[in-house]
Order: structure tokens, then C-alpha cells, then sequence
């Protein structure tokens, strides 16, 4: 497996394939300014939660770093790993049911109720028909990392994945390590 | 070859898989409607534990208790030592124990809210040292657990999956349900045209894995699978079945139709899935072979869902049989596909396991009996 | 009527994330669903929400909403022949 390249993201800053990205606000600012700065094209990332928002702005990064977004295929996977699952907007959905004199369920909330949602917006955004899928840890851990990713190729169609840990514990803390690997 | 050894079903109609596929072979179900529980407003049809009836483990969750009950009935069927680390446990689920969220539920550490925590419950109940592998794939996770667990195995990177598929249900998720208008109130009806939406259901099921040179005659092989995305919405399925055609042509390979006891698809009974899955089902070329659902005997178990529905379809073929689509009476799709109401009879030895999720992710699994003969 | 359009168009606005979106940007006649907006089937969802909210005025069959949220101005006649608050 080669990495093409990579982006960490943290509320405090945005690095793409070690390189700092200039920014001025923070925590989930952080990831309006970069949507502002460098894509502005797609409204629907005001819908997103904060985990798909991570995620989605990553997965830019990268495509944009590639310069290629090898839209319309079926050959490149995303596969993403996280501790928090989406218990950030979990918490939010509970909020809208929690009092019986105050009941109004969100559906919009509701769908984003699941980690791999992320994998789906990805998905959309680029056309991609191949495997997306979301695996939940009890902490980060490399080497599950890379043998997950690394049994994945065997689906045989296969042939890049973007993956990596996209977690989101709260509004304040959040963490990407997202890669664009060929096969 | 990636060979099945044990199994389990732990659900509402019954502790052991035998049990299980007894009772929905005489057309049995535990649906039934809900008013006022769980602190829900508004009534729900669903398939629920009688929770006075379950063997609750002191100190682990509803979720824990029925992954831990159904992975230990499996296992005993064995001579597994669950504590080596060349065994993996591979737990399929959706929300876990998402019930601790709300303000009055049960008291455990907030950790436990955690997929991570809950799955390594369950995995050290068993001893087993190494950290497991949670799929959260919406929907599809008891197809795509099993698929991991597959490829993990065959890549060397474990000799043993005991993949265990669970999920409970909740005030959190019958609501949201409720929130997107996805429910029947009465019994649902998979392909039927009078359908409306789905019901929900709650279990456990375990299935485990391992590598041979050599399938027997009696033995199942999980062959072949596909995870693939429609690329079109969230929640609701691609018109043209994108993924869905996608993840069967992949799974199936060169596996003429012929050889295909049955399709058991997702079947929901939501107008949209349905619809999506006759398309697909014919875009495959797979028009003519038999397609069921069991959704109207469990309701949607959500992440337990591809591992029961997996089992039953295996026992079905060991007893030459396709188990009847319960609910269903007259063809509402916009495709021709095989579906019946009554069991019918089958020689054939192979079948493809379909599921669909939120997040537009479909799953496909072929399985065979006895090898290539 | 017009205090009314005003305030579901700002509504919309605020419950369906429409971030890049003004008030004078929503034409009252205009389709809220397809093209225009481009407001999907869990928007929809989320208007009904709204509706019990903020008017007290319960929809119960999902296909009833595609004729009262057609545009603003079915919404406002509905709102103002409906509501309980």
C-alpha cells in the first residue's frame, strides 16, 4: 500500500501531507473557514454534523491535494475507524426526546445518528460505488488500523481507499488522521 | 476457504438457532404492538425480548448481556479456547448501549456508552486479550462483519472470527424511526403493495469462522462478498439499486444464477427499499430465482439483522427448504421478483444474503454448502 | 399574512440549516421542493416538526406535506387555517 497523501486535523490546526494550512479560527470555525477558503461549492455541508463535517472537509483535502477526484467509480473505498462512534450528535438527537413536555424527535438529527454516514457523504460528493464502511475501536490503534485496511484490498475491485481515524468526542474535541492510499 | 463452524440465534422466539428456525418455519413471530413503552408517546409494532424471561449478567448492559448469552452458546458448540489471541471477536451493531444517554436509564460508567467499551465487555467476558473489531455500518454490519471477518482470516491476520451481531431496542431509536415516518403500526408486509414501512426487533445471533484447505460435504463456506454505495442520499435508496446491483455482481462472480437456492434480501417492507431491491435483484439477472424476506417474523433487527437472517437461510437449505416472506400476500413492486408467502421446497445448495443501510451502503454474501461438487 | 411569510421563511432558514440562504432570497411562489431550494425528503420530515413546534398543528401522513409545503405561500395558508398557537 503507498500513501498519496494525508491531513490531520485537530481544533487547533490543519495539516495537509505535513504542511501547516494557514487558519485563523478554531475548534469547529476551523472547519467553516477551511469549507469557505478552499471549496464553498456544496450547501449541504451546513446539514452535516460535526463528524461528517470532519470528515467531509479531510476528504477534500485530499482530493484536492491529488488533483484527481476519481469520480465515478466503483475501485476506491472508504474506510474510516473512530472511539466515539457519533456520540456528539447522539447527544444532540437524545436532547430533542429527552423531556416527555418538550418532545419533538429531529429526524434530521436522527439519520446522522450513525458513525458511517460520513462514509455515505463521501460517497455522494465524488460518486464513489465502491465499499464505504466504519469500524468503532475501544482506542486508537495502528497496527487494527492497517490489517483492516489491508484485508479490505481483498474485496479484488478495490484498488485506493480513503481512510483513517475521524473521531469526534464533543463540539471541542476532535481528531482526523485521514490517508489517501493506493492499493 | 472460509468455513462456518458454530452458530447461535438469541432472540425473542427462541434461545437456540434450532429453536429459532422451528418456530419461524410454522410461520411464528413475536411482533406485537407497544402502547406507552418505553416512555414513548406515540404506539409501535416490534419484536421485543420478554426482558423477565432473559438471564441478565450482573454488571453488563441489555446490549452486553444478549451478545455475551448468544456468543457463549456458540461457542460451546466448539472446542474454541476464546482466550487466544489468534481469535478475533468481531461485533456487529449499530447503537449498542445508546439507552444510557438518556437521563433516566440504567446506571453504568458513561464509558459504556462507547461501542468500543460495550464490544470489550463482551470480548473479556470470553478472556479473549486482543481489542475487537466494532462494524458500525448502519444496517448492513451483519453482512459487512462477517466480510471483514472473512478477508481477516484469509489475510492471516487471525485463524478464528466469532462474529456476534447485536442490538437492543430503545426509546432512542424506536423514536427516531417514528421521526422519519419508517414505521408500520401493524405487522409488516415485505414486497406487498399494501406495505408501509417496516418494524423494529431486537436480538442477538453469533456466527464463527474459520480457514480450510477443504470444505465437506456438510459444511457451509462463506464464498464471496461486496460492500458497495449507492453514492446518491443518506438515507433513502437509489432509484436504479446502484449499489445494491453493484454489491451482488461482485459477490456472485461467475455463480450462475441456476446454483441459487434463494436471494434473502433486506426486505424491509418501507415503499422505498423494496422497490430498490426488485430492481436490483433484476438488474442482476436474478429475476428467476426465489427471493424471501424475514423481517416478518424478527422485525428489523438492526445490527443482528445479517447475521440471524444468515443462519436461518443456512438452516433453511439444510432442510431443503425456502422459508415463506410472512406478511406478504400480493406483489406490490414495479419488478417481477419470486416472492411467496408459503415455504417451498429447494435441492439447491447455495444462497445470497442482500442487505441496505443508511448511508447508502449495501452488502452482498454468497454463500455455498459442501463446496464445488 | 406578510408577518407570517416572513417568519417561515426565517424558520426554514433557521431549521433546515440553510446557511448561504436570506429571506429575500425565498420567492413566495416558488417550488421549495426539486429545484429552488432543493429541500429533500428529511427536510420534509423536519418541516412537520416545525409545524407541531411552532403551530401546534399536527401532520400525520408524510404525502399530505408535498401540497402544503409546495411553496411559502401554501405553507402560510395552511399555517393560518390550521394553527393552534
Amino acid at each position: 500500500m503507498t500513501t498519496k497523501q494525508w491531513v490531520k486535523i485537530t481544533p487547533e490546526r490543519v495539516e495537509l501531507n505535513g504542511e501547516p494550512l494557514a487558519t485563523t479560527a478554531r475548534g469547529t470555525a476551523l472547519l467553516t473557514e477551511i469549507y469557505r477558503t478552499r471549496i464553498n461549492d456544496y450547501p449541504k455541508f451546513f446539514k452535516m454534523d460535526e463528524l461528517c463535517k470532519l470528515g467531509f472537509i479531510a476528504s477534500e483535502l485530499l482530493l484536492q491535494a491529488e488533483g484527481d477526484r476519481h469520480q465515478d467509480s466503483e475501485d476506491r473505498a472508504v474506510i474510516l475507524f473512530n472511539r466515539s462512534s457519533s456520540v456528539t450528535n447522539d447527544r444532540k438527537y437524545q436532547d430533542t426526546i429527552q423531556r416527555p413536555d418538550d418532545y419533538f424527535p429531529s429526524p434530521a438529527l436522527f439519520v446522522y445518528t450513525l458513525p458511517n454516514i460520513v462514509t455515505g457523504e463521501i460517497a455522494i460528493r465524488n460518486g464513489y460505488y465502491g465499499e464505504t464502511s466504519f469500524y468503532v475501536l475501544d482506542a486508537y490503534d495502528e497496527a487494527t488500523i492497517r490489517a483492516t485496511v489491508e484485508a479490505s484490498f481483498l474485496d479484488g475491485m478495490t484498488q485506493s481507499a480513503i481512510c483513517g481515524w475521524l473521531d469526534c468526542e464533543d463540539a471541542d474535541h476532535f481528531e482526523a488522521s485521514v490517508y489517501l492510499i493506493e492499493k | 476457504m472460509i468455513r462456518r463452524i458454530a452458530d447461535n440465534i438469541y432472540s425473542p422466539l427462541g434461545l437456540t438457532t434450532a429453536d429459532n428456525y422451528a418456530s419461524v418455519k410454522q410461520g411464528r413471530s413475536r411482533l406485537c404492538r407497544y402502547e406507552g413503552a418505553m416512555g414513548l408517546p406515540n404506539p409501535f409494532t416490534a419484536s421485543l425480548f420478554d426482558w423477565d424471561q432473559v438471564e441478565r449478567l450482573d454488571g453488563y448492559t441489555r446490549f452486553e448481556t444478549i451478545a455475551i448469552q448468544s456468543a457463549r452458546q456458540a461457542l460451546a458448540q466448539t472446542t474454541i479456547d476464546p482466550a487466544s489471541p489468534r481469535v478475533l471477536f468481531v461485533l456487529s451493531t449499530t447503537k449498542g448501549n445508546v439507552e444510557l444517554l438518556d437521563a433516566q436509564a440504567e446506571s453504568f460508567p458513561e464509558d459504556r456508552v462507547h461501542l468500543g467499551t460495550a464490544a470489550r465487555m463482551v470480548s473479556a467476558y470470553f478472556g479473549n486479550p486482543n481489542q475487537p473489531l466494532v462494524v458500525s455500518n448502519a444496517c448492513i454490519s451483519g453482512l459487512s462483519a462477517q466480510i471483514i471477518a472473512m478477508r481477516l482470516i484469509e489475510s492471516g491476520a487471525c485463524d478464528t472470527a466469532v462474529v456476534i451481531g447485536a442490538d437492543v431496542q430503545s426509546h432512542f431509536i424506536i423514536s427516531g424511526f417514528q421521526s422519519l415516518m419508517a414505521l408500520s403500526p401493524m405487522e409488516c408486509r415485505p414486497f406487498d403493495i399494501e406495505r408501509v414501512g417496516l418494524n423494529l426487533g431486537e436480538a442477538a445471533a453469533t456466527i464463527i469462522y474459520d480457514k480450510v484447505d477443504q470444505i465437506g460435504a456438510d459444511e457451509w463456506q462463506a464464498v464471496s462478498g461486496a460492500v458497495r454505495n449507492d453514492a446518491h442520499h443518506i438515507s433513502n435508496p437509489s432509484r436504479t439499486g446502484e449499489g445494491s446491483y453493484r454489491a451482488i455482481r461482485a459477490a456472485m462472480g461467475e455463480m450462475p444464477a441456476e446454483r441459487l437456492a434463494f436471494v434473502n434480501v433486506h426486505g424491509t417492507s418501507t415503499l422505498y427499499n423494496d422497490e430498490m431491491e426488485a430492481v436490483a435483484v433484476n438488474r442482476a439477472g436474478l429475476k428467476d430465482v426465489p427471493v424471501n424476506s424475514l423481517k416478518g417474523y424478527y422485525g428489523h433487527t438492526m445490527g443482528a439483522a445479517g447475521v440471524l437472517e444468515t443462519i436461518l437461510s443456512m438452516q433453511a437449505v439444510d432442510d431443503g427448504c425456502i422459508l415463506g416472506t410472512r406478511g406478504f400476500e400480493e406483489l406490490g413492486v414495479s419488478k417481477a421478483v419470486r416472492v411467496s408467502a408459503q415455504n417451498a421446497q429447494t435441492d439447491k445448495r447455495a444462497f445470497l444474503k442482500l442487505l441496505s443501510g443508511f448511508g447508502g451502503c449495501n452488502a452482498a454474501m454468497l454463500f455455498e454448502k459442501g463446496g464445488e461438487r | 399574512m406578510e408577518e407570517l411569510v416572513l417568519e417561515l421563511k426565517k424558520q426554514i432558514i433557521e431549521v433546515l440549516n440553510l446557511e448561504d440562504v436570506q429571506p429575500e432570497d425565498i420567492e413566495n411562489d416558488a417550488p421549495l421542493f426539486g429545484s429552488g431550494l432543493g429541500l429533500d425528503s428529511i427536510d420534509a420530515l423536519e418541516l412537520i416538526v416545525m409545524m407541531e413546534k411552532n403551530y401546534g398543528i399536527k401532520i400525520k401522513d408524510p404525502s399530505a406535506g408535498k401540497e402544503i409545503f409546495k411553496s411559502i405561500n401554501s405553507m402560510a395558508e395552511f399555517v393560518q387555517a390550521n394553527r393552534k398557537k
